[in-house]
């Protein structure tokens, strides 16, 4: 048990750092302590760092080495582009730091696999931004484990980011499409949600993997010649099957910035999970309709940082380990292949 | 009066004898089916007409003007064929026959004589899909790309089951037998023709069948748009049933969840959602409004020949495992 508070600071804060910092500095368990920016980085992104760190009255450092010299660290967060989730990452393990990586850990098989050897290595945490915590996801993984739906036979996982939505909730656009930033299309940034979704729900692996893409929607997607949706076959251990509907679209079926679902077809019963169900209805007198659900995923989030924030406290490790996200990495790179190559992979 | 053959005798055969009957100034003449003694029993659903296991009867018969065939898929062609060179308009049950090839046959049998040829694609009169259909011809959403379908049945294909459907070699496979809704559906609403399926199976309560219950198609379309179909008789309960729909366009998106349409909440009776009752009445009215020569056609044959390649295409998949490729030339041939 670590009787103090837990002290947290950020590599890089161009990317998802702000939502996190918000509800890290609502937790009275935990101390911000200072953001530091490679000084070599792009300017905007240092002078993101700076106004990010001023924002929130974090020291502000141009290197590791200067945050970890004068701040004492329990945990690093690391929000840069993900093209340099891993090399940062990679850095603060080094130092024996414990890491919190936002998704996806990393934009390369080679590089998850250091990422998992590294955090061997140093025996330190190295964790990774996902949704398991969601409340419905968790109801439905109960289930499952209960047996409420007999043996689970084939899930159905539709996971979508609202167009509507871009310019609040992606800072610079180009952190998403182009993949000297983002290390690929929306199969980068969201496959790694449903395939955790549907590993941490059944417990099986993926077998075998067929994606289907295209830029469908988005002009910047097909500038950078990246996908902005895709459809995802999947043969997992043991005959279990699942699809994946995952992208950006110009307005996914609810209410948020994303919008995600899961069905599980079992031999003795059927489940559902959804962002968006249930939910209270508001209908107010300018005609306009908001709703108030509560297993989104902002609850999603808000959750998997009080979980790390709990077990870092009490001095465990988190649930989602970096093996998590090697195996989750290894079926986006699969999916990846299966396009290029037109044939089904099996994740290496 | 419209005098009308039906062929077949089976569970889905009575559904169409029932619908028939509703439909004003049409008369079932004949009830054509291979089992003289079921074809007996059947007369008891539509008083008044003729049994014969001579489909020569109504060949040879110049009263009747229509002949709707609802028997077992690999005899639609070759009936279907017969009726049209005899001057008879032609509906046929979905899917309209096992390969590209025979479909061309009975397009071409039907043009030679200038007859109709209607593919019984249900699903497209089902009030929901209308709805979604007009939204997206509307423009509501601008081009439909993305299409996401679940459609969950318990537990067995219902009033429709025989034997042979197992058979791949009589069915085409499941993929063909009743992915052909869920595959028309998808074309209709993309308004492209799939160019590569792949496709999953599982069995959910008979392990040994020998084709899955239950399977999913990731689809791609001439327009680029894809599509995620999934059709599934898993759900524990006979007479549930399940669909959500997502067509997502290029400025909007429309949905629909028939969890959002419950009516009736019964230990012992589950009706069908209201979105989707009262398709095979409409399906039938527009046939006969077509063998009149009063109704354009909702169900154009390239479309079906569209979605009939895919889906032969889907069982083929199934069976390797790998993704087919489906037409080389773009839109609809």
């Amino acid at each position: 048990m670590i009787n103090k508070k837990l002290r947290v600071a950020f590599s890089s804060a161009v990317r998802h750092a702000e939502p996190y910092l918000e509800l890290l500095k609502s937790d009275e368990r935990v101390e911000l302590v200072g953001i530091c920016e490679d000084a070599a980085a792009p300017e905007w992104m240092v002078r993101t760092g700076q106004e990010v760190a001023e924002k929130y009255g974090l020291s502000w450092h141009l290197s590791l080495d200067s945050l970890l010299g004068s701040e004492e660290v329990d945990l690093i967060v690391v929000c840069s582009e993900p093209t340099r989730h891993a090399q940062l990452a990679l850095q603060v393990m080094a130092k024996g730091v414990n890491v919190l990586i936002d998704k996806p850990a990393a934009v390369t098989l080679e590089d998850a696999v250091l990422l998992e050897s590294e955090a061997k290595k140093q025996n330190v945490v190295c964790t990774v931004v996902n949704r398991t915590h969601a409340p419905a996801l968790r109801r439905l993984r109960s289930m499952v484990d209960a047996g409420d739906l007999g043996l689970p036979l084939h899930l159905d996982m539709e996971f979508f980011a609202s167009g509507a939505f871009f310019s609040t909730s992606v800072e610079v656009p180009e952190l998403v499409v182009d993949p000297r930033l983002s290390g690929g299309g929306e199969m980068m940034n969201f496959l790694g949600y449903c395939i955790d979704a549907i590993r941490y729900v059944t417990g099986l692996e993926v077998e075998n993997i067929y994606a289907m893409s295209g830029a469908l929607f988005s002009d910047l997607h097909s500038e950078h010649n990246v996908e902005d949706c895709a459809v995802v076959s999947i043969k997992m251990s043991y005959g279990v099957t699942s699809t994946v509907t995952v992208g950006r679209i110009p307005r996914a079926p609810g209410f948020g910035p994303t919008s995600s679902s899961l069905r599980v077809l079992g031999s003795h019963a059927s489940a559902v999970a959804d962002d968006d169900r249930p939910a209270a209805l508001v209908f107010s007198k300018d005609g306009s309709v908001e709703s108030r659900s509560f297993d989104g995923g902002a609850e999603a989030l808000r959750a998997y940082l009080d979980h790390v924030v709990s077990v870092l406290t009490d001095g465990g490790v988190p649930e989602y380990s970096i093996s998590d996200a090697r195996a989750n990495i290894s079926v986006i790179d699969a999916a990846y292949k299966s396009v290029e190559e037109r044939t089904p992979q099996v994740p290496l | 009066m419209l005098q009308v053959a039906l062929v077949g005798s089976g569970g889905f055969a009575k559904e169409h004898a029932a619908a028939l009957q509703r439909q004003e100034g049409v008369s079932i003449k004949y009830v054509v089916g291979s089992n003289r003694r079921r074809l007996q029993d059947f007369l008891s659903h539509t008083p008044g007409s003729e049994a014969t296991t001579d489909f020569n009867d109504v060949l040879n018969d110049p009263s009747v003007e229509a002949v709707d065939i609802c028997n077992r898929t690999a005899q639609h062609a070759p009936m279907a064929i017969a009726a049209a060179l005899a001057g008879k308009h032609v509906h046929v049950d979905k899917p309209a026959t096992l390969s590209v090839e025979a479909f061309d046959e009975m397009v071409a049998a039907a043009r030679s004589t200038n007859v109709t040829l209607t593919v019984g694609q249900t699903v497209r009169f089902q009030p929901i899909i209308e709805r979604l259909k007009s939204s997206i011809d509307g423009n509501e959403i601008g081009a439909p790309k993305l299409l996401h379908v679940s459609w969950y049945t318990g537990h067995t294909w219902p009033s429709a089951w025989r034997g042979w459907q197992m058979d791949s070699e009589q069915s085409g496979g499941h993929p063909v037998h009743n992915g052909s809704h869920i595959m028309d559906l998808a074309t209709w609403l993309m308004g492209s023709a799939p160019v590569e399926v792949m496709t999953r199976g599982f069995n959910s309560f008979a392990t040994e069948m020998p084709i899955p219950d239950s399977f999913s198609m990731i689809t791609r379309f001439a327009n680029g748009g894809l599509a995620t179909l999934e059709l599934s008789y898993a759900l524990t309960r006979r007479g549930d049933s399940h669909r959500r729909i997502v067509v997502a366009g290029q400025t909007g998106t429309i949905f629909h969840d028939t969890a959002d349409d419950t009516e009736l909440s019964s230990q012992t009776t589950l009706p069908a959602p209201p979105s989707t009752v009262g398709a095979l009445d409409s399906q039938l009215k527009h046939w006969i409004g077509r063998a009149r020569g009063t109704e354009e056609p909702i169900i154009n044959l390239h479309e079906v020949r569209a979605s009939l390649a895919a889906v032969i295409a889907a069982q083929k998949s199934l069976v390797t495992g790998n993704p087919v490729p489906i037409l080389e030339n773009g839109e609809f041939s």
